[in-house]
This record gives structure tokens, sequence and C-alpha cells, in this order.
């Protein structure tokens, strides 16, 4: 079990990270708890890029850094993350079905490269790594919640025919 | 925070070693800005070692196709060492299947045969 609240800045993101590694090391596979890792990171990064709100006038119009309470906890099916932040309210479509980010040409295109996109990962990573992902807004916070099994998901079949 | 990227001699070019074990939001911007200014100053064979890297995130990724985009013509980039959560990341993404990845056991002149081809 692991519980920390702090400011939403990736310096902190690192070192909470760094001391969850720690903390959490030997109770799962290092592979489960690597994917534990991302995809709190994507999460809290999230956070730290489109949480920040600014106060009201009265106040100074001063920018809300959020204020993250994470708790993680190892149950038997997996290790369950909860991460609450008083940030701007998560857009529901971040939580829809997330497809890649598109790749506009064949992979054998020479210029393939030069149209990649630089991001949009960062949910469909989370979709990805996690289970029973769920999201609800209550007052001045954004709850979130997650799944990281320990068994790998039955996978989807998929179409590609590689070896 | 000086960040650890090791520079080493290649007869082609240059192969940078990344040393930072976390490729992450916090370093993303400044390592993009760093070896790119390392790929202008070196020659046409840019290999970019990961094999220091033990955490990478989208950020991070973000960052190496970054990289990649901004490659200055008639230069080449290829990724090595990618270490099992760094794997992860690009086969998840399947950027494993657009950008030049070169497994270990390979050689740098094994890459200018290819490139000869």
């Amino acid at each position: 079990m692991f519980h920390r609240i702090f400011r939403a800045n990736p310096a902190t993101v690192r070192a909470v990270l760094h001391f969850l590694r720690e903390r959490f090391d030997g109770c799962a596979e290092s592979e489960v708890i690597s994917k534990v890792e991302l995809a709190l990171a994507e999460v809290l990064n999230n956070i730290c890029e489109h949480g920040i709100r600014h106060e009201a006038e009265r106040l100074q119009g001063q920018p809300h850094i959020p204020l993250i309470h994470l708790c993680v906890a190892r149950h038997v099916g997996g290790i369950a993350c909860a991460v609450t932040d008083d940030g701007r309210p998560l857009p529901p479509s971040c939580l829809e079905a997330h497809g890649l980010p598109t790749i506009s040409a064949p992979a054998d295109a020479l210029d393939a490269i030069l149209l990649l996109p630089e991001g949009g990962f960062g949910w469909f990573l989370i979709q990805e790594l996690t289970a029973s992902l769920s999201y609800f807004r209550e007052g001045r916070r954004n709850f979130l919640g997650f799944i990281v099994p320990v068994a790998e998901p039955p996978r989807q079949p998929v179409a590609s025919n590689e070896g | 925070m000086t960040m650890q990227l090791k520079s080493l001699p290649h007869p082609d070019g240059l192969i940078i070693r990344v040393d930072e074990r976390r490729l992450d939001a916090a370093i993303a911007t400044a390592f993009k800005d760093r070896i790119r200014g390392m790929i202008a100053t070196g020659g046409i064979q840019i290999i970019l070692d990961l094999g220091g890297v033990d955490f990478m995130d989208s950020s991070g990724l973000g960052a190496i196709i970054a990289i990649y985009k901004a490659m200055p013509s008639g230069k080449k980039l290829t990724l090595t060492g990618m270490t099992p959560n760094v794997e992860r990341v690009f086969r998840l993404t399947r950027m494993d299947k657009v950008l030049p990845i070169q497994e270990w056991a390979e050689t740098p002149a094994s890459s200018n045969k290819r490139a000869a081809e």
C-alpha cells in the first residue's frame, strides 16, 4: 500500500514514481510494476500538463497547480490505483476507447516518419495497460481509478501476421 | 540538471549513449534539444543507444519521434539497446514498425550494408 499527496509537476511525479517502484519491488512481477509505473506516469503527466486552472480574479487569477492524492494498493488480482486531483475536469473524451493517433502514411513510405504524430499516445497507453478504468468528478476534484492486472489479460487476436 | 549523455566516435558518425535512467516528462524537452544539437555536429550515421534507460513514458517517445522528424537530410538515425520497459512503449504504440531500430547483435557495419542495398 502506498499513499502520497503532492503538487502536480514533472519533478515531483518523477520522485513519487521512483518511491512507488521501491515500495512495490517484490510485491508482483517487475513487468506488472513497470506497467503500473507507466500508466501512472501517463495519468500524472496529464494532470501536470492539462490540470492547471486559474483562480478567480479576486484571488489575483493565480495559476492553481493541482494537488494530487495518489493511493496504490496490491490486491489479489492486480495492483489498484486511485488518483484524485483538484485541477480542471477531465474531458469525457479521454475515457472513450482510444485508438492510436493516426499514422497518415504506409510504414514503407520514404517520408512516413515525417508524418508521425509526436503526441496523443498517453490515453491509448493508459487504456492498453489497465483494466476497470473509471472516473467521476465530485466538487472540485477528479477521481480516476484503475487496476493493472497481475495475470496477463486475455489478448485480443491481432490482425497482423507477424511471428 | 546536467543530462547524462555520452558521445562516442563511430567510423561513419556518432554513437550517443543515453545514461539517463528515466526518459520522462521531466526531461523530454531538454533531451530533444540536446540530442538535436549533437546530431547537428555529428557525422552521417547517428546511433542513439538507449541501453541506460530503464523507464520511458509517452513524453520520452514523443521526444524521440520529434528528433526523427527533425533529422537533417542525408543523415540517418538508428535506435539501439532498448531495455524491456522502453521496448514496451515502442511496441504498444506500434512505433517499432516505423522507426529504424537495431538489435544489439547487429553491428554498425550491417546497417551500412542495408543502406547500400
